[in-house]
């Protein structure tokens, strides 16, 4: 679905985005990590055709994306993390305009409403609508022409856990649908739980692409961290796969003087900061 | 289709945020003016009232309308939408000069014009030109202030010549002054044909500028304080 290879782009003729190359299969999920000013925005911007400035190729759907028509658009949906409707409108009417534009065949706007919980305020102004109401009215606008390939940002920001779950849910249940997505976050959660891959980017560059399993277990072992009372509570840790050459912790356990223990394996976060030295802020 | 829907979309937002509700009242009160004038000086108040009001709306009211879906983000999504620059433009020039012809056809109905085509055709002429250039001069600014500064040279080569020549005040080059040759026609007094030729190559530069700052609008993606 996308290729890109030897990508190069400048704002300035210094380069921001350098040498990068990828591919995204369709179907896929796949996740672009990285802090603010890493590059994954004028990455998004490459992809959808709208910095045609670049050196190397980024193709889409077999298109070159400096050279598109305006078909280009006809199959992919942008959610982006801010709001993009007209305050004044309904949601439905936001929905009706935007479904206007397209020639495909539009989804129905009710079913979109209910899947995100919205069928109530369907008729409401947007500028009545809380921040997670607009983000969920946000995300199913990106749906509603069926695009084959979409763009995700931040889809789970300013919601609630509860809503955080259904949205998690409706982008698992399109690619169940065969749509590819790609995902631009922050949230190492949300990329574990959805991507099939993820790129982390600094700085304008690739610095690992695998699937967030591969990445965890390559980078780092599984440990266990125990604690006992020695006059005030004293903690430990070890490898999982050093265990029994732990003395201290042998000598607790034949002693029962373990007071917990528990394992656990590195995050996605922690294998971000190990791999590019930055955080993700 | 599409550009249907963009341009039948258009006018609704217009009606929802009381464009036709604001024009129905100017119409109104400006009727009231002309029923009250004698008619010898109705035709020419007629014509300055048209020409400096529905047809330079598209001026003040893209402003409104382009900084507006600045501010609501709602040009991001343009940007990514099968929309074309030529498209989103005409499609407002095409709206706000639908509410100008019929503004301009009542009022040039009450001052008793025996030319009501040319007036039309005068008034949109002289309706695409100004909204053309709301147009640029929108996608260039980020607040209200800062668009109303950087109309009022619009205004001044706009108006002033206009109206001098109404009343008789310019050289033998005022009739083909582009908006000198839509105030001529505006008020039924005559046809340029170098002026309506040099006013359609202006809208054609203009329609292209604008279209070309449009792209760059959806390109930076950003918000504005309004």
């Amino acid at each position: 679905m996308i290729q890109v290879k030897d990508l190069t782009f400048s704002y300035t003729g210094k380069p921001f985005i350098q040498n990068m190359n990828f591919n995204v299969e369709k179907g896929e999920i796949f996740g672009f990590l990285g802090p603010s000013g890493a590059g994954k925005s004028t990455l998004q911007k490459i992809l959808l055709g709208m910095l045609p400035g670049y050196e190397g190729s980024a193709t889409v759907g077999g298109a070159e994306c400096k050279k598109h028509n305006s078909d280009f658009y006809q199959s992919i949906g942008v959610d982006f993390e801010y709001s993009t409707m007209y305050e004044k409108l309904s949601a439905r009417e936001n929905l009706g305009f935007f479904s206007s534009l397209y020639k495909r065949k539009v989804r129905n706007i009710d079913d979109l409403l209910a899947s995100v919980g919205l069928e109530n305020d369907a008729d409401k102004r947007v500028s009545d609508y809380s921040k997670g109401m607009k983000s969920r009215l946000n995300f199913i606008k990106a749906l509603i022409h069926d695009p084959e390939l979409l763009f995700l940002d931040e889809p789970t920001s300013g919601l609630d856990p509860t809503n955080s779950r259904l949205m998690k849910d409706m982008v698992l249940e399109e690619k169940k649908r065969g749509k590819t997505i790609l995902l631009t976050t922050h949230n190492m959660q949300d990329a574990t739980e959805l991507c099939d891959r993820v790129a982390f980017i600094v700085g304008g560059q690739i610095y690992a692409l695998d699937t967030p399993h591969n990445l965890i277990m390559s980078k780092g072992a599984a440990k266990i961290t125990y604690s006992w009372i020695d006059g005030s509570e004293q903690t430990a840790t070890c490898e999982l796969d050093a265990v029994s050459g732990d003395e201290k912790l042998r000598q607790l356990i034949a002693e029962n003087r373990l007071q917990s223990i528990h394992s656990s394996e590195p995050t996605l976060n922690d294998i971000f900061i190990e791999i590019t030295g930055r955080t993700l802020v | 289709m599409r550009f249907r829907n963009l341009l039948a979309w258009d006018m609704r937002f217009q009606a929802r945020y009381g464009f036709y509700l604001l024009y129905g009242f100017l119409t109104i009160f400006y009727m009231a003016v002309l029923f009250a004038l004698p008619s010898s000086v109705k035709s020419k108040v007629a014509a300055m009232l048209i020409f400096s009001d529905p047809a330079a709306m598209g001026l003040f009211f893209m402003g409104a309308i382009v900084l507006l879906e600045k501010s609501q983000r709602v040009t991001s999504f343009m940007a990514i939408t099968p929309i074309k620059a030529f498209e989103y433009v005409s499609s407002k020039v095409l709206s706000l000069n639908a509410i100008a012809l019929v503004v301009a056809a009542v009022l040039s109905i009450v001052s008793g014009t025996k030319s009501l085509g040319l007036a039309l055709f005068g008034t949109f002429l002289a309706g695409s030109v100004f909204t053309l250039f709301g147009v640029i001069v929108a996608t260039k600014t980020s607040s209200l202030n800062q668009f109303l500064l950087l109309t009022i040279p619009v205004e001044i080569f706009g108006f002033v010549p206009a109206i001098l020549h109404l009343f008789g005040v310019s050289g033998v080059w005022g009739r083909i002054y582009p908006a000198s040759a839509c105030m001529e026609m505006v008020a039924g007094s005559g046809i340029s044909v170098i002026g309506i030729l040099l006013t359609l190559i202006l809208i054609g530069f203009l329609a292209y500028a604008a279209c070309r700052c449009v792209e760059k609008m959806w390109q930076e993606q950003g918000g504005v304080k309004i």
